[in-house]
């Protein structure tokens, strides 16, 4: 029965070997200190609190069926998205609980584009790269509320 | 790093302080990065749980409610998010490792031997591939953990149990179990080496006695 030095050993060595074949890619470390810059100061955070993909109530699958669902909750704001698929880009079709007409922000790693909600709160973007994502709404040209951002998912 | 020292940097990140945060990511990249090897994704999930994984610390900086657990935080989003995407994706994982390793090109290997292969190309000795060969025939389960374990700096075993979602108690053991099945399929494959070797001389060892 092999000892804990050996173990060590062992060990230490699938280490180096480890570190030598799959170290973090370095563009890869250059984006994770770049994510700093994404920041929403004083953003009102929205959470992810359903993911189709991972959530499985019935009861709360909403739309055609055909996409994931996403739903983000914030304290004033609910954000519903619809995500399509197809190869590598995707179509967002959203709804903001309360109904409201709204700045859209859909940022990813390394863009942004914008969007308007109508006043019932309905927005649409795409085709968008997948990849990791969050929508940051700004609610109706007032500018004494903050900013709704969402957790940032791999769409 | 300290916890104490961890959450300082935490603190000071959320204060707008980009040192901080750099010196998190250094710190804590390579433990989110084996997390999702671990969890087998291709290069492209990976990149993608990775990036997901610093996005999210970034806007989370100040709801952090135990900063000196950082680890822990971190080890678990990635592992959540590795398995939601492992959900998502449809990406056939082999072909698209191969393209980023630069085989493009059609060959008679599989996907997953010409991954191999490239990889083992890196290695600079025998011994170091006899290891990582060895390493890649364990059960998936040994693979992760002791990818998890293996990540530099070391991680502690509370960030372990975040990063595989089992219990603290149980790291120990498994560690243990997985590191002799290691050694064994080590010794195995030595040993295998050996008769070959002794097999094609056998020849020449008859002829000159003879």
């Amino acid at each position: 029965m092999p000892d804990e030095t050996d173990h060590a050993e062992l060990a230490e060595e699938l280490r180096r070997v480890v570190a030598q074949i799959d170290s973090v890619p370095s563009a890869l470390l250059e984006a994770a200190v770049g994510a700093f810059a994404w920041r929403t100061i004083n953003a009102d955070l929205a959470e992810l609190v359903f993911d189709s993909l991972v959530d499985h109530d019935e009861a709360l699958v909403r739309g055609t069926g055909h996409g994931r669902m996403l739903s983000f909750r914030a304290r004033t704001l609910t954000i519903d998205v619809e995500v399509t698929r197809t190869g590598d880009s995707r179509m967002l079709v959203g709804q903001l609980v309360p109904p409201q007409s709204a700045t859209v922000d859909i940022r990813q790693g390394d863009s942004m584009i914008t969007t308007e909600a109508d006043e019932l709160g309905r927005f649409s973007a795409g085709p968008v790269q997948a990849g990791p994502t969050s929508i940051r709404c700004r609610v109706g040209g007032d500018n004494l509320q903050p900013p709704v951002a969402t957790d940032w998912v791999a769409i | 790093m300290e916890p104490e020292e961890i959450a300082g940097l935490v603190g000071a990140a959320a204060g707008g302080d980009s040192a901080a945060w750099t010196a998190i990511v250094e710190h804590f990249s390579g433990l989110v990065w084996a997390i999702t090897r671990g969890y087998r994704l291709g290069s492209a999930d990976a990149a993608d749980v990775f990036q997901t994984t610093w996005l999210r610390l970034a806007e989370h900086l100040d709801r952090i409610t135990s900063p000196e657990r950082l680890g822990a935080w971190l080890a678990t989003t990635a592992r959540r998010e590795s398995l939601r995407i492992a959900r998502a994706s449809a990406r056939t994982i082999p072909a698209h490792d191969a393209a980023l390793v630069g085989l493009g090109h059609v060959d008679d290997r599989s996907p997953e031997q010409a991954v191999l292969d490239a990889e083992q190309a890196v290695l600079d000795s025998e011994r170091a591939r006899q290891l990582w060969r060895a390493f890649r025939e364990l059960s998936a389960r040994c693979q992760q953990l002791l990818r998890v374990l293996m990540a530099s700096p070391p991680p502690s075993y509370a960030e372990v149990g975040a990063a595989l979602g089992m219990p603290v108690g149980s790291i120990g053991p498994s560690r243990a179990r997985c590191l002799d099945r290691l050694r064994q399929m080590l010794t195995a494959k030595v040993s295998a080496q050996l008769l070959c070797t002794h097999r094609y001389e056998r020849p020449r060892l008859e002829s000159t006695r003879a």
